[in-house]
């Protein structure tokens, strides 16, 4: 456990110090690093680019995923296994190679946008996310209770939106919150598929720790931290924190 | 709505995409890029595999991964199975605290260790305040940061997956071994590592295949002397331009990610009938 939080709070001390160069232990207390951090306009760009990403990808692959999961926990087809292990591979492809092949293709042969490239990069990463985690939601219900809605004349929407959507939520929420840290963290897809002001938080941090050895990379990681710690806490108070994980 | 139909619909976008955004460019790259100067992929890939520097670098990869794994595994376990053994009302937060370091970018995970290794970094400022010797040590842009780095980025993995296996084992089955003349050691051996064995399984495979595909982490903290197939593939695509190399190095590693991925399948699948 020391191993694994210790390095942590260590970024964290250091986001505090008044040094000019990375130092343990600080020099003194100061916030001087996060009010250059929150000034600084790459960071500032590429907190927006991270954050527009995160959610539309999130969106869209919830909205394509959610279905796949319906599809594959509640209808029995030829085929079933593989489509699921379909569904599920772009996850187990490394991401590098990923987004190499999308630049390649999508960037450079179609000339696709370096945000169109990577909206549709981050969905097909989080696609397995949406598909799996919704999917447990609805392997854990009854299809009993769709069935009895369906009898007492609801239509197969209706049914949806009344019974099945309510059923999922907790597996909606978890995939949600999974998808966004996941899009929000990326770097290999986010690297290749940068253009001109596109570029999100994670690349800009690291384009800044390659050339520079101050403190400021470690304020936006406490930043960063406080606004993760903040989402799991409210995940917990939504759905329980374990089960966004026990999947 | 026929059935058929409604599954149609229910599939087709997500298919669609799949086929869009990942099947097509994939195979495309891998196999057949169809870029100006016709990239030859697979004889690429054979100079590749003669080469002495290319070896090197894919057996430092599989290197670093195994004893990343192998280090995930003597401690992740064993912290798993503490927390699984822990009282219920707190093994929610014991685990939460264990798994919480996953939802961090792996940027802010792997800055710390150039603070913890770096040349004026915790380690050398000790080695240099015991006074002796004078020279701070090389840590930095070496294997041994390269697994300190990953062991810290993919131990949650291992004990997540661990957990899952071994909360699922009732205690009472370990006690009654013990209660039948078992020594602790026999009844953990003989119970409890058949039971977790599948969890154990995969969780090696996960932390396997990250430490193998890692990028932000050989980047930072291994640098160009200590390069692995991740940070060799992006030198390739985007300092050398050279897609086709980038291409079978892609090809290569992703061969490898797969081939573990199928074996610990076989193994699981082996277990799981015997």
């Amino acid at each position: 456990m020391a191993f694994l939080l210790g390095p942590i709070l260590l970024v964290v001390a250091i986001g505090f110090s008044s040094g000019d160069t990375v130092e343990f232990p600080p020099p003194g207390f100061s916030l001087r690093w996060f009010d250059q951090a929150l000034s600084n306009s790459s960071f500032q760009q590429g907190l927006l680019t991270s954050l527009l990403v995160a959610a539309a990808a999130t969106l869209f692959a919830l909205v394509l995923g959610i279905p796949v999961a319906l599809a594959v926990q509640r209808h029995t087809f030829r085929g079933h296994k593989t489509v699921e292990t379909l569904f599920l591979s772009p996850a187990i492809v490394p991401e590098l190679v990923l987004g190499f092949a999308l630049f390649q293709q999508l960037m450079v042969t179609m000339r696709i946008t370096a945000l169109g490239a990577l909206l549709i990069g981050h969905t097909v990463l989080l696609l397995p996310y949406a598909v799996r985690v919704t999917g447990a939601s609805l392997a854990l219900s009854d299809p009993a209770l769709e069935e009895a809605a369906r009898g007492l004349g609801a239509g197969p929407l209706r049914t949806f939106f009344t019974i099945t959507l309510p059923v999922m939520a907790p597996g909606i929420v978890s995939a949600a919150v999974l998808s966004f840290l996941t899009s929000f963290n990326n770097v290999p897809l986010s690297l290749l598929l940068k253009g001109p002001g596109i570029s999100t938080l994670p690349v800009e941090m690291l384009n800044y720790v390659q050339f520079s050895y101050d403190p400021m990379v470690a304020a936006v990681s406490t930043l960063l931290l406080a606004a993760t710690v903040g989402a799991a806490l409210l995940t917990e108070r939504l759905v329980g924190f374990n089960k966004v994980f026990s999947r | 709505m026929s059935r058929k139909a409604t599954l149609g619909l229910l599939l087709a976008p997500g298919l669609a995409l799949l086929a869009f955004g990942f099947a097509f460019p994939f195979v495309v790259t891998l196999f057949a890029p169809p870029a100006a100067d016709h990239p030859d992929v697979l004889g690429k890939l054979g100079a590749m595999l003669t080469d002495s520097y290319v070896l090197g670098v894919l057996a430092r990869t599989v290197r670093v991964a195994v004893t990343v794994t192998l280090v995930c595994l003597v401690f992740g376990f064993p912290t798993a199975y503490l927390i699984a053994r822990a009282p219920k009302s707190r093994q929610g937060l014991l685990l939460a605290l264990a798994v919480f370091p996953l939802l961090l970018s792996t940027v802010v995970r792997t800055f710390s260790w150039l603070v913890i290794l770096g040349r004026n970094g915790l380690i050398s400022d000790a080695v240099l305040a015991t006074g002796l010797t004078d020279r701070p040590p090389e840590l930095l842009y070496t294997e041994f940061a390269l697994v300190a780095g990953l062991t810290q980025l993919f131990m949650p993995l291992m004990i997540l997956t661990s957990y899952s296996s071994l909360s699922h084992i009732d205690p009472g089955l370990e006690d009654a071994a013990r209660g039948l003349g078992a020594s602790p050691g026999r009844a953990f051996r003989q119970i409890v590592l058949p039971l977790a064995l599948p969890g154990v399984l995969v969780g090696g495979t996960l932390v396997f295949a990250g430490a193998v595909t890692a990028f932000t982490t050989p980047l930072l903290l291994g640098g160009s002397r200590n390069r692995t197939l991740a940070t060799l593939l992006y030198d390739y695509a985007n300092v050398k331009l050279d897609w086709g190399g980038a291409s079978a190095v892609a090809l290569i590693m992703t061969v490898l990610v797969l081939v573990v991925g199928w074996a610990s399948g076989r193994i699981s699948a082996k277990v799981a009938t015997s």
